[in-house]
């Protein structure tokens, strides 16, 4: 045998002291193999596990999503009314997109353009687990840090509300006005994580998928604004309510298809577009196609990467 | 070092040379064919049975390899035919081969910003061990592979050949009974692939797991396999075990201080076929007699001789040429 030639590297001695020793310990199924994924995958979302860098831009984002829940808190404490500034259904619609922006198009691509960059997907594949399980578990682990950065700042608001509020009653009103903004929160989430995850997994470089998703969402929302506003200059009848274009011009962005839903649903607080009214529908459906959309074209994505 | 990775052979639990059997076989395919659209085949009705140890799966670039170890790992569906991998049909049972299988991919697969333990460690949770375990195996896979005391520094600043070794660690934290290794040594340089095929017959020798190591270079991983699968074109060229490659290739080097050409028409009347090669002679063994023919004539031509050996040759050469049209002597 020629493989005895001396050529190891210095350090390769130790190797042959302790021997091998097979595992004999339990081994996990496909489910806890997607549950350790997701919990992966959520900490790097929040960039935990990596450098102080990576930290920045998430905690920076819901730094500033948790300000106007606190600013809340020391007002109500303050006013002799004890009233709630912030709404629970919008939070605070101009802040709450632009801070979604910048977090789903920062964060998105550090989940998966990362693994596409690295062409690490080959070892997931060869794991016991599915092909379709990678994306699932992405998927779960953005959605969960979308809903920790929207819903935080919520029961922040809740609490700050609250502790001044006087009575059970107070109390109760506030529990009741909190869930349907919760919920609607849920929907921004798993929007969100879709449509951030599925463009972030067409490029492995993640500047470029960051601006992808920035510039999708950037320029749909301006373009919706844009829409809304001119169709809400035009000659108005007294009593007829919003413009029908108006009304309609919300559905091009996520952002403003989410506020849709929300008036559709119920929701009283004036947001972004006016009430769509008789088109309410419309908002539902669109969200559910978007969704449907981003969570095929991921699995579409996924069921190919990586194959020969 | 110790001596222990010189006698790979018998340590191993495997079938002898020869032995024919398919019953213990690790992998079996049966007509295995795969169709790329666009009419390009990567597997041609490839039917083989792949025993215990360490088996070199060789061809050239495109001969079929990497699809065979896709197929295989339950990750590609063959357009036709079977595969059994560890007694799991790969179209029915992936999911369980891949728990028992460790695969290192061809391709660079790893991101430079984590450390050589966090990497190992997370694959290890994919394999499906306990957070605990999976740490513990990680620090154990990187010390086998000699990464141990590089494994806190991230992946980027890694040589190629530390690469190749973090590679093979996340192939064994999860303890496989199978290694499929996709051209472990390709990249390196020659003390490198040295090192890497020393750590592969090792792990094959002392860890009791079986390999399938692919290579474009059949000289290269000869060194370590105890069977030899050799596919070009998607179709089985030859499987045979590592000895009887070797067996039909044996040549004797015989070398005179004077008197070759004497020599050689004398071996030649004596029904040997001897070729100069350099200063000396190759002579084929055919048989036992063939060293006493040797002996004999070079006793009665009084010649003074150097050298009288037994060439191992390359079994890259075996493939080349089945002529016998041999020039090169050395090794």
């Amino acid at each position: 045998m020629t493989t005895e030639s001396g050529a190891a590297p210095a350090g390769t001695g130790v190797i042959h002291d302790l021997g091998y020793r097979h595992y004999d310990g339990p081994r996990l199924g496909r489910a806890a193999i997607i549950r350790a994924l997701t919990w992966h995958s959520l900490r790097s979302a929040f960039g935990i596990g990596r450098g102080a860098k990576a930290k920045v831009v998430p905690i920076l984002m819901f730094g500033l999503m948790c300000l106007p829940a606190v600013v809340n808190a020391i007002v109500v404490a303050r006013t002799p009314g004890h009233a709630r500034v912030v709404d629970y259904d919008t939070y605070v619609y101009r802040l709450r997109p632009l801070v979604m922006l910048i977090f789903v198009a920062a964060q998105a691509p550090e989940l998966v353009s990362r693994d596409l960059r690295s062409h690490v997907l080959p070892l997931y594949l060869s794991r016991p687990m599915r092909r379709l399980d990678y994306p699932l578990a992405k998927f779960a682990a953005f959605t969960a840090a979308c809903l920790l950065v929207i819903e935080i700042p919520l029961i922040l608001l809740y609490l700050g509300t609250i502790v001044s509020a006087g009575g059970a009653s107070a109390v109760w009103d506030q529990t009741r006005a909190l869930f349907p903004g919760m919920l609607i929160g849920v929907a921004w989430a798993v929007l969100l994580a879709a449509i951030g995850l599925v463009l972030a997994s067409l490029s492995g470089r993640r500047a470029y998928a960051t601006g992808v998703i920035a510039i999708y969402l950037f320029l749909t929302w301006t373009l919706s604004s844009i829409l809304v506003a001119i169709a809400e200059q035009g000659p108005v009848p007294v009593g007829a309510g919003p413009p029908l274009g108006a009304r309609l011009g919300g559905l091009l962005s996520p952002f403003t298809v989410l506020d849709g839903v929300r008036q559709w649903l119920g929701g009283t607080s004036p947001g972004p577009i006016p009430p769509p009214g008789s088109v309410g529908a419309l908002y539902g459906v669109m969200f559910l196609v978007l969704l449907a959309a981003s969570l095929g074209g991921l699995a579409v994505r996924y069921r190919k990467v990586g194959a020969a | 070092m110790l001596g222990t990775v010189t006698a790979p052979q018998q340590l191993r639990t495997g079938p002898g040379p020869g032995d024919a059997g398919t019953a213990a076989a690790v992998i079996r395919t049966d007509a295995l064919t795969k169709r790329y659209p666009g009419e390009v085949t990567a597997l041609a009705g490839l039917t083989v049975a792949i025993q215990p140890g360490i088996t070199g799966l060789v061809g050239a670039n495109g001969a079929g390899k990497s699809t065979l170890i896709k197929i295989l790992l339950g990750l590609l569906p063959p357009t036709s035919g079977r595969a059994v991998v560890l007694g799991h049909d790969t179209a029915a049972s992936g999911e369980r081969i891949r728990a028992l299988t460790g695969y290192m991919p061809e391709h660079d697969c790893l991101p430079p910003d984590v450390t050589g333990t966090e990497f190992v460690t997370h694959l290890g949770r994919m394999s499906g061990l306990p957070a605990t375990a999976a740490k513990e195996r990680a620090a154990d896979a990187l010390r086998h592979v000699g990464m141990y005391e590089e494994r806190y520094r991230q992946v980027g600043t890694y040589s190629t050949g530390m690469k190749q070794r973090v590679k093979l660690a996340q192939a064994l934290v999860g303890d496989p009974r199978l290694l499929l290794l996709d051209e472990p040594t390709i990249g390196l340089d020659p003390a490198g692939r040295r090192a890497m095929l020393e750590l592969i017959s090792r792990i094959g020798a002392e860890f009791g797991i079986s390999i399938v190591v692919s290579s474009h270079l059949l000289g290269e991983i000869e060194q370590i396999c105890d069977h030899l699968v050799v596919i070009d074109g998607g179709r089985l060229l030859r499987s045979d075990t590592m000895t009887s490659f070797t067996q039909v290739s044996q040549v004797l080097v015989v070398e005179v201080d004077e008197g070759t050409a004497a020599l050689q028409a004398e071996l030649a009347a004596r029904g040997l076929a001897p070729r100069r090669s350099g200063r000396g002679l190759l002579v084929r063994i055919d048989g036992e007699q063939a060293y006493d023919t040797v002996r004999d004539a070079v006793a009665d031509l009084g010649l003074p001789l150097n050298r009288l050996e037994q060439q191992r040759r390359r079994v890259e050469e075996l493939f080349r040429d089945h002529s016998g049209e041999e020039e090169r002597g050395d090794d």
